[in-house]
């Protein structure tokens, strides 16, 4: 019919773009996000909102997966593009969008997968079908939802990793689960709460694709209401031998010659993305918007005299912004010892307090390393040092920031955990490049 | 036109009502009563008393929601996945709930009503507010401090952590001590 | 003098809403744009409209064991509530509904987005989507007892609920002038009612979009649209409430609303990007022991100026 050819050639001038970060893939992540940027095309936020699904890098084998329960939970009219390189994603992108609003095409894809996004999913078993085994209906949680939309909550990592950390004793006595409940979920298991009450427990992993977060990292929250019980964090596949960020300092090691200009550029656009991500979160869209567009600047070597006065002028007015700061307070604290001790290195080391502390620690390093953008001079051992954290051979930066998690996320409320992982910004792209250990709590 | 409406809000109301209890989810409990509560709303209106069918509404929405977290919270079977039925005493009630309705259906059409002596007010609203604040006002400031006192005593009883808990023996410590940092550093 | 309109105006309200959201949405793309960097041309104002027929052609979802009757009900309240809001608007001289106590009409409907958002979040059986319907019911617990008391210091002002009445008894002096207080406490309830900008709280994107974060299609449209027409009307209806209604030299009384309307819009749009997301948790106490008391005393103000006048 034609207003259906009209109506899916309108909304692909558009279309909402999910970008899922394979390990290794940050720089096809951060080539993605500019696309998206300049052509005005908004960054999905669910599978739900999803029209584009764009796989940034190389895929690898845990996030298969993850791959094919995001693709199953976008709705129709969709397209799937990958860009393995950073230079390949605009014709990915191109070519998605002419799938989207081509409607023969469209029809190809729904054929098959008739049902698509209404099936509950019967072959997997009722344990995956989102949270084991905390499911069910109970409290004030309703259920967990299955199979529709777990692509951005990780229900499927489930299958990247087996059961068997999951907290199998929060199902009490109350195995009900023969009752014939739609699609075997089972009553949740209960426990005390922070008040003294015994409430339900919802097992909800946050991650690994969700908007604003770390690639590759799924926690897996308890929750009662919105409070977290308990948090795990883990990778979900191997990292990339080595991140992105710290690529200046890994070539200098390797003993190519590198200029501390180069290594600056590279901690200021770390320390911007990692920026931009922690605003994206606390709902400062705008803010989020200009420290992406700076690293980009950054990134594609714009010249330091332009871009220095702009990125004081930007991280002096996160630094002092009254609201943000009041919003954050108190959240997070990471007090010294217990950071030496997880092994956190770097700016969450030194700014020794809450999320407003490490924000700011950020700004302040952002500012300096602003300032040394055009340095000409190589890089010494007293130059500045990668923006997680000085490697060293031992462990990896991420690997601190990944194990202090769980003892700052016990306790806190669901948007308060999303803040302080985000003013942590572990990156796991710095683990090595083969099968991972869970980081376990 | 206001038999029309009457005519459709009138057995909503009943209908609603009674789905109550016929619901085996929590969350549609709330929602039928609350459709019960915007029927009688309108039906208020329809009456001519406009603003307290206004104010019905207003209330109804937020308490019925606010009751909604609550039944959520405390009540088995919140989604009414497991079909579990709230009735007891089947015959009794039902017997006991139709004698009522045909005996009050019965007095309404029996009862010799009076007839409207003066004129209706202009404007309904200010004559019900020149009454609740004139000759019924001490009712009104008995009403308003019992039920504060209600709600304070209420919440008092309920919570787990009182002043002293949160601010130390003397009353002093700034912030509160709790989980939650509330926004006015108190 | 406001009259009331004939009864098809009623019809009419939903368009003239929507004309004036799509105003304000295309203001909004203009600033995310300035924002990203991008060039300010008529495409990225135009931008967010794709949206429509996008929604439109798409697939509407489901989820494992939905309360579906809760859900599409929910979601079909949030644009309804906006809608029915607008019925006592004046627009210059004409109003659809001439109603003796419309301000409190005014509230009423807005109060529907509880109901509809609590079910929306509820409906989809998801937990991040209940986080989302929660967090607005935690949210409208504080902003809803300030702005009923905005409206009450508005209402004394012109000592009737009377939309029409209020707006005239500004003919000396606007009474967002000598009740700012009110009038501040209105504008930021406004977005909290619709919970954008600073109040995206229930469909945040902590929450990967809260109550939005499982909905697709028509679904979507109708939720997102609710909320661009809840800001509208709650912009329309602080023109006769506080800016004077359509008075004003040399145009039209329709064209000083439609302008005031758009100032009001404008203010309302650009301010938002200013701010994070003010959580309820935070928010909350700031509401109840700031915020009531400031109201309270402002709903005073012109209760002395009555008594004295």
């Amino acid at each position: 019919m034609d207003l259906t050819r009209a109506m899916l050639r309108a909304g692909a001038a558009r279309p909402h773009v999910l970008t899922v970060t394979m390990p290794g893939g940050t720089a096809v992540r951060l080539a993605a996000e500019e696309q998206l940027r300049r052509r005005g095309w908004p960054a999905a936020m669910t599978p739900a909102d999803a029209d584009v699904l764009l796989v940034a890098g190389d895929p690898a084998e845990p996030f298969a997966g993850v791959l094919a329960e995001t693709w199953r939970a976008m709705p129709a009219p969709r397209a799937r593009a990958h860009a393995a390189r950073p230079g390949e994603v605009a014709a990915a992108l191109e070519a998605a969008r002419a799938r989207l609003g081509d409607r023969s095409a469209q029809q190809a894809l729904a054929a098959p997968a008739a049902g698509d996004g209404r099936d509950p999913h019967h072959d997997r078993d009722g344990a995956a079908d989102g949270h084991e085994p905390g499911t069910g209906d109970g409290g004030h949680h309703g259920h967990e939802m299955g199979g529709e939309s777990p692509g951005k909550m990780g229900g499927a990592a489930h299958r990247g990793h087996d059961m068997g950390g999951m907290n199998m004793g929060g199902m009490g006595g109350q195995d009900m689960g023969g009752m014939g409940m739609p699609g075997g979920l089972r009553m949740a298991g209960r426990g005390a709460d922070r008040d003294g009450l015994r409430l339900d427990q919802l097992h909800v992993p946050l991650g690994p694709v969700l908007p604003d977060w770390p690639a590759g990292l799924v926690v897996h929250l308890t929750l009662q209401g919105d409070v977290v019980q308990r948090a795990e964090a883990q990778a979900l596949g191997p990292g990339a031998g080595g991140s992105f960020w710290s690529e200046p300092w890994l070539r200098a090691a390797a003993g190519e010659p590198v200029t501390a200009g180069e290594a600056a550029r590279r901690r200021a656009a770390s320390h911007l993305d990692s920026l931009g991500r922690f605003l994206a979160v606390a709902g400062w869209d705008d803010a989020a918007a200009v420290a992406r567009r700076f690293r980009d600047g950054a990134l594609a070597g714009a010249p330091g005299s332009r871009l220095r006065p702009a990125v004081h002028r930007f991280a002096r007015r996160v630094a002092r912004s009254r609201t943000l700061a009041w919003l954050t307070c108190g959240l997070g604290v990471l007090m010294p010892d217990d950071a030496a001790a997880a092994g956190v290195r770097g700016p969450a080391l030194r700014a020794a307090g809450d999320v407003t502390a490490r924000y700011r620690a950020w700004c302040a390093e952002l500012a300096d390393a602003a300032a040394a953008l055009d340095d000409g001079s190589p890089l010494g051992v007293a130059g500045p040092e990668p923006p997680r954290g000085p490697e060293d051979d031992t462990r990896a930066p991420s690997a601190g920031l990944l194990a202090a998690l769980p003892g700052l996320l016990d306790g806190a409320e669901l948007a308060a955990a999303r803040l302080i992982i985000a003013s942590l910004d572990p990156d796991l792209d710095e683990f090595p490049a083969r099968a991972q250990a869970s980081h376990d709590h | 036109m206001t038999a029309v409406v009457f005519w459709v809000l009138a057995p909503l109301a009943a209908a609603s009502g009674f789905m109550v209890f016929r619901f085996a989810s929590m969350a549609r409990v709330t929602i039928a009563l609350l459709v019960s509560f915007l029927a009688t709303g309108g039906l208020l209106i329809v009456l001519g008393l406009g603003y307290l069918g206004v104010v019905v509404i207003l209330m109804m929405v937020m308490e019925m929601i606010i009751m909604a977290v609550f039944m959520i919270a405390y009540m088995m079977n919140p989604a009414g996945l497991i079909s579990m039925t709230m009735d007891h005493n089947k015959r009794g009630a039902l017997a006991i709930s139709v004698t009522s309705f045909l005996l009050l259906g019965a007095g309404i059409f029996a009862v010799p009503w009076p007839r409207r002596a003066g004129a209706r007010p202009a404007d309904p609203t200010f004559q019900l507010g020149k009454a609740l604040m004139t000759t019924q006002m001490l009712t009104m400031i008995t009403l308003a401090f019992v039920l504060f006192a209600t709600m304070v005593a209420a919440v008092v009883l309920a919570t787990g952590r009182g002043r002293y808990d949160r601010f130390g023996d003397d009353l002093k410590r700034r912030p509160a001590a709790g989980p939650v940092r509330g926004g006015v550093g108190r | 003098m406001i009259t009331s309109a004939p009864l098809w105006s009623v019809l009419v309200v939903p368009a003239v809403l929507a004309a004036f959201a799509a105003a304000a949405v295309a203001a909004d793309a203009l600033l995310a744009a300035r924002a990203a960097g991008r060039p300010l041309r008529a495409a990225a104002a135009a931008g967010p409209l794709a949206e429509v027929p996008r929604l439109l052609a798409g697939q509407r979802r489901t989820t494992l064991a939905p309360d579906a009757l809760l859900w599409r009900l929910g979601v079909l309240t949030v644009p309804a509530a906006g809608v029915l809001a607008a019925l006592v608007i004046p627009f210059g001289d004409v109003t659809a509904s001439r109603m003796s106590v419309g301000v409190v009409w005014f509230n009423a409907m807005e109060v529907l987005t509880w109901a509809g958002l609590w079910m929306a979040g509820w409906g989809a059986n998801s937990a991040l989507s209940l986080v989302g319907g929660y967090r607005f019911v935690a949210q409208g617990l504080a902003y809803e007892l300030p702005l009923m008391f905005a409206l009450i210091a508005a209402a004394a002002g012109a000592q009737s609920l009377n939309v029409a009445d209020i707006a005239g008894a500004q003919s000396h002096l606007w009474f967002a002038v000598w009740m700012p207080a009110a009038f501040i406490v209105y504008l930021v309830s406004v977005w909290a009612f619709s919970f954008l900008g600073p109040f995206a709280y229930p469909a945040g994107r902590d929450l990967a979009g809260g109550v939005l974060a499982e909905l697709s299609g028509v679904d979507r449209l109708a939720l997102e649209a609710g909320r661009w027409l809840l800001l509208t009307a709650g912009a329309g209806m602080a023109v006769p409430l506080f800016l004077g209604g359509g008075t004003g030299p040399a145009l039209p009384a329709w064209a000083w609303s439609a302008v005031k309307t758009l100032a009001v819009l404008a203010l309302l749009v650009w301010a938002r990007r200013r701010l994070p997301v003010l959580r309820a948790d935070r928010y909350a106490e700031l509401a109840w022991v700031v915020l009531i008391p400031l109201t309270v005393g402002q709903a005073l103000v012109p209760a002395l100026v009555d008594l004295t006048r």
